[in-house]
């Protein structure tokens, strides 16, 4: 790859910016990217909730992948971690779903019953 | 699957899953016709034909897909699949795909499917070439020189992802692997 010199300048940039902010990961997304997950598009729903979280410039939520977790029927599957609070599964997640999730359980905390698949652990 | 770029993903899981720590990938296209060769140096495969798909070393299910899946998206253009362990530690697999064939998948965004894939496991290094006429390798890109300089939260910052991208997309677009349809 050429330009990595471009490449360290805008990393200072980026970090000079996060300063500003706490860098505390409060909320944790988990994509499930098995084989069964990309199959289901899974990959459109990964990058649409971290375009989302660069959007609203949410620093304390962060995108993390994992494999299948055995209801591949149910793929693309999220979790969503908060703090002090019951991990919650969602099922058949694209990138429309990914918004409407982002928008009403991340950003107000409201779990959206429509792509529901569990609570708890 | 609906693109070269699910499946190449999709396939790079398996050398992370194979504990793979480093991981290789060439691309070339010679007459229309697109090789892929991935090698890694994970913990191998048995001795067992792992395109079957009743074969998988997962535990969630008795039944793995990736792998036959692929091959069938390559035979089905007159295409092969190899997968055999290397002499050194762990895996290589080869495929090949007509591209002009009718029934070739588009490649797909096989940038964002690099982008994705450092971004999902930060620890693997991978490296792309890209194989010319007469072998000559070309880097494409190297995980271990960006990681040299962005760290694991720098790289969940949209700026610093879409200049990666764009840099790999940009690469890859000379050699002449555009996002739709293959080659013009």
């Amino acid at each position: 790859m050429k330009n990595l010199e471009e490449l360290k300048k805008i990393r200072e940039r980026v970090r000079k910016d996060l300063e500003l902010r706490t860098g505390k990961h409060r909320i944790k997304i988990v994509v499930c990217l098995g084989t069964c997950g990309i199959a289901a598009g899974a990959r459109e729903t990964m990058n649409a909730l971290i375009d989302l979280i660069a959007e609203n410039d949410r620093s304390d939520t962060i995108v993390t992948t994992a494999g299948c977790a055995g209801f591949c029927e149910q793929e693309p599957m999220i979790q969503v971690y908060m703090e002090d609070k019951e991990p919650v599964v969602y099922g058949k997640v694209d990138p429309k779903a990914a918004k409407e999730i982002f928008e009403k359980h991340i950003l107000k905390g409201e779990i959206v019953e429509k792509y529901l698949f569990s609570k708890g652990k | 699957m609906k693109d070269l770029a699910d499946h190449l993903f999709d396939i790079l899981e398996n050398s992370v899953k194979a504990e793979a720590t480093e991981v290789k990938i060439t691309l070339g296209i010679r007459d229309k016709l697109f090789f892929c060769k991935i090698e890694d140096n994970g913990n191998g495969i048995k001795d067992e034909d792992v395109t079957d798909p009743f074969v998988t070393s997962r535990k969630t299910r008795r039944v793995g897909l990736g792998l036959p899946l692929l091959k069938r998206a390559v035979e089905s253009t007159g295409g092969s699949l190899k997968i055999y362990n290397s002499e050194k530690k762990g895996v290589i697999l080869e495929f090949k795909i007509d591209i002009a064939h009718i029934d070739a998948k588009p490649f797909g965004d096989i940038a964002r499917t690099f982008i994705d894939v450092i971004y999902s496991w930060p620890k693997v290094s991978f490296d792309i070439f890209f194989q010319m006429e007469g072998n000559k390798k070309v880097s494409i890109f190297s995980s271990k020189e960006i990681r040299k300089i962005v760290s694991d939260f720098d790289i969940q910052q949209k700026e610093v992802r879409d200049f990666i991208y764009d840099s790999i997309d940009e690469e890859l677009k000379k050699m002449g692997i555009d996002s739709q349809f293959g080659i013009d």
